[in-house]
């Protein structure tokens, strides 16, 4: 279920929509219909008034709100007194039972309704649940990323504080190694503002038509800074591919799945990086060559139940779900999908990323 | 001895403005320090620096508005130096008049690359001379030919369009500037042009197809996501 796209809430009791007119016309005529053939079968009159309750029923739970329902127990009223209660094609209100066949009607439009708002406030309240238990467990993982490289860094420099007498040697190695756990402490703030940038639910993500190999080509530039010994690779469309995203965004996700195709990959030499415009969809691959993704793990890697200690413990590397569920979140915002599999060597993750309206293609 | 460059640094944080002070010093600059807004004001005009580094959050004022106020009597180069890292922020700063913009954490080379460029400019009173001296820009294996309005790969014209030569002409003449999508925009089709940049992303992709051996891996014409496009420049 893809919880950053809850439904607001309505909050007025009779609204208006379109979608909610046509379901109620349709289940309305439905019951007509259904009446009028019945009366060829049986000439009492006697199934009217439950077929009627049944639409009654199903209008009141597909609509938001009460006015459909209400409508629809005062229409089949008419319609029964008038349709398909003898006499017909005559109103006649003085029928006995009439009032009991009214308030039966309403009663039952007005308890569906208070049932069907009912449930959908406590879906909403479910995925706003939902939603703060992953916003925690991602604190979680987050502080617990901060914590191990401040850790490594205030312990290498007060060791050359109050170490006299290191070797240069010893001192540049303990130095490096506080560099590079900054470097990693950056990356890790890089990820921690990627989610403050995507807000909450009721914000949407600022998006703008940008060009694919732009940000494929920004993203390769500052990787191959980083990993120099690794030989990417990007296949460009022909024509200029334009997607609606935040660049920024997208830009994280690609380095977060270059990032994991390294030290997730372990043996990867190479990287294939190569955007399409697939249907109503631009999808973008990022394949590699080492040593693919555990079968035990593959199956947990999206749905938030990878515990950190299973991923430390299968091969002692931080990050591997913080990095993928930052990559998630940003996808989901987007309204687009994520997916991964093993080649025959290495892993491939694909992220579609949906081209709203006409796509521009040149 | 030659006369070293002088650079002002304003910058509250002690230890950030210590490890650039250190940097730039141990590369040649002569540096002075500024800990907040009204001192950096007071030092711009009575040092004259060569370069300014300008962090933008400060105790006592916005850094824009010393950025302003700079602008307001001086073309000497600024880089600004900020912690705030979304994009807009970048594009304000550098619409207004910013030579440069460095987003912290940032690393040394970047640094020194980024002064080196900004002082150059100034030097050559922010065209650059070889456009001056013989009306072409050559950086690798690409020269702009400002007379004969063509770009040559290789000593083989590529051929661009009028908008296409404009394009690359402009950032030419700031080469390794960051440009953004409005300045380059308004330059091309004039203050009242829509700020749409769709146009200048299709000319944009067809300049990389045409100069690029890879246009996924551009050699010359750098996007900075977000913010605009930079020009390569010769190191």
């Amino acid at each position: 279920m893809d919880i950053l796209q809850i439904p607001k809430a309505s909050t007025k009791l009779f609204p208006v929509s379109m979608r909610d007119l046509v379901i109620s016309t349709a289940i309305f005529t439905c019951a007509v219909e259904i009446c009028s053939l019945l009366r060829f079968a049986d000439s009492s009159d006697g199934f009217a008034y439950p077929v009627f309750v049944l639409a009654v029923l199903l209008i009141s739970r597909l609509t938001t709100g009460y006015l459909f329902g209400s409508l629809a127990s005062l229409l089949s009223v008419v319609c029964i007194n008038y349709i398909f209660t003898y006499p017909y094609w005559v109103l006649n209100f003085t029928l006995t039972g009439y009032p009991i066949t009214f308030l039966t009607m309403f009663t039952v439009s007005i308890i569906t309704c208070t049932l069907t708002t009912k449930i959908k406030q406590h879906d909403r309240l479910r995925a706003e649940s939902e939603k703060e238990r992953m916003r925690a467990d991602l604190l979680r993982s987050f502080s617990h990323d901060i914590r191990t490289p401040l850790t490594s860094i205030v312990g290498a420099t007060s060791t050359l504080l109050e170490t006299p007498d290191l070797s240069p040697a010893q001192q540049r190695v303990l130095l490096a190694d506080a560099h590079d756990e900054a470097e990693w402490l950056i990356r890790v703030v890089e990820n921690l503002l990627s989610i403050t940038r995507i807000g909450d639910t009721h914000t949407q993500i600022c998006k703008h038509e940008e060009a694919a190999e732009e940000v494929l080509s920004e993203t390769v530039r500052k990787f191959r800074k980083r990993f120099p010994h690794i030989s990417i690779k990007v296949n460009v469309p022909d024509g200029l591919l334009l997607v609606p995203m935040d660049p920024i965004l997208i830009e994280q996700v690609l380095a977060n799945l270059l990032e994991n195709a390294v030290i997730h990959g372990e043996t990867t030499s190479q990287i294939r990086l190569s955007p399409c415009q697939d249907g109503e969809y631009a999808s973008f691959s990022v394949s590699d060559n080492g040593r693919g993704i555990p079968p035990d793990i593959l199956p947990k890697l999206f749905d938030g139940t990878l515990p950190r200690s299973e991923i430390s413990a299968a091969d002692g590397k931080r990050n591997m779900g913080l990095g993928l569920s930052v990559c998630m979140a940003i996808i989901r915002a987007h309204d687009g999908t994520m997916e991964a599999h093993n080649l025959d060597t290495g892993a491939e993750f694909v992220f579609r990323l949906p081209l709203s309206g006409e796509e521009r293609q040149e | 001895m030659n006369i070293r460059e002088k650079v002002l640094i304003i910058e509250d944080e002690k230890s950030i403005a210590h490890f650039i002070s250190t940097i730039l010093s141990s590369n040649g600059y002569e540096t002075i320090q500024a800990r907040s807004g009204s001192e950096a004001l007071s030092m711009v005009s009575s040092h004259c620096p060569d370069l300014v580094i300008l962090d933008l959050g400060l105790p006592d004022m916005d850094g824009i508005e010393i950025l302003q106020s700079i602008r307001s009597w001086s073309s000497l180069p600024v880089v600004v130096v900020s912690a705030r890292s979304h994009e807009l922020d970048k594009v304000s700063a550098l619409d207004l008049g910013a030579d440069d913009y460095l987003t912290k954490p940032f690393g040394t080379a970047e640094l020194l690359a980024r002064v080196r460029t900004a002082i150059r400019h100034t030097r050559t009173t922010s065209s650059n001379s070889e456009i001056a001296q013989r009306g072409t820009y050559t950086v690798g294996e690409l020269t702009i030919d400002y007379n004969k309005h063509q770009v040559l790969k290789n000593g083989k014209n590529v051929k661009l369009t009028l908008s296409e030569f404009r394009i690359v002409a402009l950032l030419g003449k700031h080469a390794g500037k960051v440009l953004t999508y409005d300045y380059i925009i308004k330059e091309l089709w004039g203050p009242r042009a829509s700020g749409n940049n769709q146009i200048l992303r299709v000319n944009m992709a067809n300049i990389r197809r045409k100069i690029e051996d890879n246009p996924a891996e551009p050699a010359y014409l750098f996007t900075e996501v977000g913010v605009g496009y930079r020009l390569a420049e010769d190191e």
